[in-house]
């Protein structure tokens, strides 16, 4: 069986993980990042939202709201399980700086201002930090009119709707928006086409050019910035964003995408290519239960196009009679790391689990942490339907259950105290927050992913 | 403008009604104050099963369900499916007590009497299996059972059941207004005169005026009939079904709740189907949700013969009131499936008639029944009835789903989906995407949608909000909760309806607030990564 002994052993690989690893990494630990497959980061609209605004008035005008850090520091006033209230947002801005320097190969510079890009949906994101492919779009400092575009012949965009949706931020200070539809520059039977294939077709020689043209033609005189489909493609090496812009004449910007996200997948593969870079080995595989700081830890080893080589030995469905298939040790591999940081995610990363009641599956470490307030150790056995409301819209305690942290990110037993000194928590793990829907999740991810990184390699010792 | 009959309530009993009322030729208006099919006649088995509990106590009951069963599937056989049922034995006859043989000894002999009713809805004759079979057929039972006898039913999407009934009502020239509630019947010296109703999407409201109102409300009868000043009793009993995200076996199996009762698991398309529940429920029927006690009650139940339940992801409930024959006395299992008309000209309002109680499989048979009386109250021998004979529209012939497949160019599975809820109207469908190329789009992955069905369902079903389109085309009802098709269909209807972009974003969050309900009671395993993804996709709806 093959071994490895890092400093540091990052489980997850998603943005709090690959953060984790990266600011390790910077702080001159040795690291090993453990990666099932793409998860929350992959999924998400591609910005990354650090705090909204919620004291901001519907009459406020966009110019006039507050710093991202500013809203952090007040959320976590106000919110006492909050990761923000835990970690401190103190870390927050040079954590931030950290993840945008590290990424800014697709990441545009954040410059301590919000930033206000629109959704395929029609509604408003306020992010802290942006795509280069997204940046243009910012509803605050767009000079002129904005250009929403959808393609004529493909019925998934629907410019009229997020036109809309932009223009009511007008009374706030934004721009003039108005719904433009081009003719889609590739094979007219493309409609049916998923946004990934989308992506990918626009990257192939002339397809942006014939694009940006299109949009030459249909743009009024006055628009200032074109919003385009979330589709313009996958690789940044394909240029396809600066490709249209220059045969277009204007600047153009990606909307915020709703699953399955090109932005999403694009800012996950640029964790993936940056962490080959700064010199973190990534192993794809599933870490088998158990792992301990300072103990080898198992892991069950992906081949090509991550298919598990063998199955793992604890069955994810606790069939009965299952759970006792051996691994062959060709496929295994044990990693001995002095500090381990779990950045496994909530629900989608398989990070926490409910059956009958919420696990940590990996550790077995008490699932304690959300917003309602009356969470507690009780959190995990009680009745799904009892930690939720009826108001969708509402915060739902259940989807922010998770870990309980101390300021360090050490996750806490149930008597309260750190579970291990050398072990930490990074990202939708940690409770207290829904992260898929209030606006902090990845903001929270490279907080934690920051603080529990540095923190993995101060501790080595 | 005046009527001969004015329909409350669009459940299968009032477009029932309303199809055979117009189809002799009454002019009719159906007002419904939610959608189509939104009350018992959508949230329940999805079966139109012939009732053998009901063979002992009620025979007449089973003998109308089966027969009527075998009419629908003459007028709609693209909307049935055959549903084998296992009854496994759970002791050994060798060993077993006197008791339990006579319960194996009485299980057969009882089957084989339903056999006699089988005939009238094509089912086939029940079968002994020995164990050896039994796993053979399902080998997810768990160990330890000693043989079953099966039966024969038939599953059918029961909401598209009453939408059909809808069009054909209309197509008959019936008026069918939803999202229209009747306020108050109007009575004048002892007889209705019509209704008051309150269109709940535009604020609009109006007299319709007839001298014969039928009230098919169903669980809201006693209280729109108390409004009128006339009196309804039922026994209403709340009903809750669980859904798996797939198929869990070929076989629906009758299992033993932890009290005793009898519920099922079952494939229903391509989802398995837990239930049912049976408890009187007093509440306010537009305000239920499923409990924590009903999902355990149901999950335990299943599990006790098919454990892989328990790993399954459990996508969503539903729930509705069924209306039973008032009683005192009985325990729910033990109250009549039968069904009466209630004539309320000795409450001082003559030409009220309400319905109470009834199985779906016996709808048609109902509907019969309530026209007959109603054109005896008009003093009106009216044609003789042809429900029985008359297809509902795209029941005229079965399609051939490869020969669509390849002619519109869709994948076949997409095809068979359409097939399936359009039968011979499919064609018609498909056709749209010849017109517009883009309606190709596959909305959703998960249950075969196109954008294409979604366009007809909203240019000729009756859709008048988003949310309609959950029983027309499936549409976010599946595992995937409206993932991917959610806000797709909220631009397709949008643009096809003319709604303005806060009607489409308001009509967006009302149909996942519907589905967030669904979930609420069965969030575990699996469906919580599922819920986060969706919303996390959905997080600006409403913003």
């Amino acid at each position: 069986m093959k071994t490895l002994s890092p400093d540091v052993l990052v489980v997850g690989g998603g943005l709090a993980g690959a953060v984790a690893a990266l600011a390790a990494r910077a702080a001159g630990a040795s690291v090993v990042l453990v990666r099932r497959a793409p998860g929350a980061t992959a999924l998400s609209g591609g910005a990354i939202g650090v705090a909204p605004d919620l004291d901001a008035l519907p009459s406020d005008g966009l110019m006039g709201r507050r710093s991202p850090l500013e809203s952090a520091r007040r959320l976590a006033s106000r919110r006492p399980d909050h990761p923000y209230a835990l970690l401190g947002v103190a870390a927050l801005e040079e954590a931030l700086g950290f993840a945008g320097a590290e990424l800014s190969a697709v990441l545009e510079p954040a410059d301590g201002r919000p930033r206000f890009l629109a959704h395929v949906s029609g509604a408003v994101a306020e992010c802290a930090l942006c795509q280069r492919s997204q940046a243009a779009g910012d509803l605050r400092r767009v000079r002129g009119a904005v250009a929403v575009v959808g393609f004529a012949n493909h019925l998934a965009f629907d410019a009229r709707l997020v036109a809309a949706g932009v223009a009511r931020r007008i009374t706030s200070g934004g721009p003039e928006a108005l719904a433009v539809e081009v003719a889609w520059p590739l094979d007219p039977a493309d409609g049916a086409l998923r946004p990934v294939e989308l992506a990918r077709a626009l990257e192939g020689p002339g397809a942006a050019e014939a694009l940006g043209s299109a949009l030459r033609e249909a743009l009024p005189r006055k628009v200032a910035v074109a919003l385009l489909p979330p589709v313009l493609g996958l690789d940044p090496a394909a240029r396809v964003v600066e490709r249209v812009a220059e045969a277009a004449g204007v600047p153009v910007a990606e909307l915020v995408s709703d699953p399955p996200s090109v932005p999403g997948l694009r800012l996950d593969a640029a964790l993936l290519l940056r962490l080959a870079q700064a010199g973190v080995e990534v192993v794809h595989g599933d870490v088998l239960a158990g792992a301990t700081p300072g103990r080898p830890v198992q892991v069950a080893l992906h081949g090509e196009a991550g298919v598990p080589l063998a199955r793992a030995g604890a069955d994810e469905a606790g069939a009965a009679g299952a759970g006792t298939e051996l691994v062959p040790a060709a496929a295994l591999l044990e990693i001995t790391a002095r500090a381990l940081v779990l950045a496994t995610g909530r629900f989608i990363g398989g990070g926490i689990v409910r059956r009958g009641v919420l696990l940590e599956p990996l550790l077995g470490l008490p699932v304690q942490a959300s917003e309602s307030g009356a969470a507690g150790v009780r959190l995990a056995t009680r009745p799904a339907a009892t930690l939720t409301v009826r108001e969708r819209r509402a915060a739902q305690p259940l989807l922010a259950a998770g870990l309980k942290v101390d300021g360090s990110c050490r996750p806490l037993g149930e008597d309260g105290m750190p579970v291990h000194y050398r072990l930490f928590a990074a990202g939708a793990l940690i409770g207290g927050h829904e992260h898929a829907a209030d606006g902090t999740g990845l903001g929270v991810g490279i907080l934690s992913g920051f603080l529990a990184g540095r923190g993995a390699a101060g501790s080595r010792g | 403008m005046g009527y001969d009959v004015i329909i409350l309530g669009g459940g299968v009993n009032g477009l029932g009604t309303a199809r055979d009322c117009a189809q002799r030729g009454l002019r009719v208006l159906l007002l419904e104050k939610g959608d189509l099919a939104s009350g018992a006649s959508g949230g329940n088995s999805g079966m139109i099963h012939g009732g053998p509990r009901y063979m002992l106590t009620d025979p007449a009951v089973t003998r109308l369900a089966c027969q009527d069963s075998g009419y629908i599937q003459r007028i709609a056989p693209h909307l049935l499916f055959r549903i084998p049922f296992l009854l496994p034995f759970t002791s050994a006859r060798e060993r077993a007590s006197l008791y339990e043989r006579a319960v194996h000894y009485a299980t057969e002999v009882f089957f084989s009497t339903y056999d006699r009713f089988q005939p009238l809805k094509h089912g086939k004759p029940s079968v002994r299996l020995s164990a050896g079979e039994l796993y053979r057929l399902e080998p997810g039972l768990r160990p330890g059972l000693h043989g079953a006898v099966t039966f024969d039913e038939w599953g059918i999407d029961p909401h598209r059941l009453c939408v059909l009934n809808a069009l054909a009502a209309r197509a008959h020239g019936a008026e069918v207004r939803t999202w229209t509630e009747a306020r108050e019947v109007v009575r004048q010296e002892g007889r209705v005169t019509g209704v008051r109703w309150l269109d709940a999407l535009t604020g609009e409201t109006g007299v319709a005026r007839a001298p014969v109102v039928f009230n098919a409300t169903g669980a809201w009868s006693p209280a729109l009939a108390a409004r009128s000043g006339a009196t309804v009793r039922m026994r209403p009993g709340k009903g809750v079904h669980l859904v798996l995200d797939r198929r869990l076996s070929d076989y629906a199996v009758v299992c033993s709740a932890v009290d005793g009762r009898q519920m099922f698991a079952y494939p229903h398309e391509d989802e398995t189907w837990i239930g049912t529940t049976d408890d009187d429920c007093w509440g306010d029927p537009d305000d239920l949700e499923a409990t924590h006690d009903e999902v355990t009650y149901l999950m335990d139940g299943a599990a006790s013969l098919l454990p892989a339940v328990r790993s399954a992801r459990v996508t969503r409930a539903f729930w509705a009131l069924r209306t039973s024959l008032h009683a005192y006395g009985p325990n729910e299992d033990g109250l009549s499936r039968e069904h009466e008309l209630v004539d309320h000209a000795g409450q001082g309002a003559a030409g009220l008639l309400s319905l109470v109680g009834g199985k779906l499989a016996s709808y048609r048979a109902q509907s019969e029944e309530a026209t007959d009386r109603i054109l005896a109250l008009l003093g009106r021998p009216g044609l003789a009835c042809r429900t029985h004979q008359v297809p509902l529209p795209g029941g005229e012939a079965l399609p051939d789903v490869a020969a669509l497949a390849a002619r519109f160019g869709v994948a076949a599975p997409l095809a068979a989906r359409v097939a399936y809820r359009h039968g011979a109207l499919a064609e018609e469908v498909l056709r749209l995407c010849d017109e517009d190329p883009r309606l190709r789009l596959v909305l959703c992955r998960d249950s075969g949608l196109l954008a294409a069905e979604v366009v007809h369902c909203v240019r000729h079903e009756l859709v008048r909000r988003l949310r309609d389109l959950r029983t027309r085309c499936r549409l976010a009802v599946a595992g995937c909760g409206g993932l991917d098709c959610a806000r797709l269909a909220a631009q397709l209807a949008g643009r096809e309806l003319g709604w303005s972009a806060s009607h489409v974003r308001a009509e967006l969050a009302d149909l996942l607030e519907v589905g967030w309900r669904e979930r609420r009671a069965v969030l575990d395993g699996d469906q919580l990564a599922q819920e986060e993804l969706l919303r996390g996709a959905h997080w600006g709806v409403g913003r």
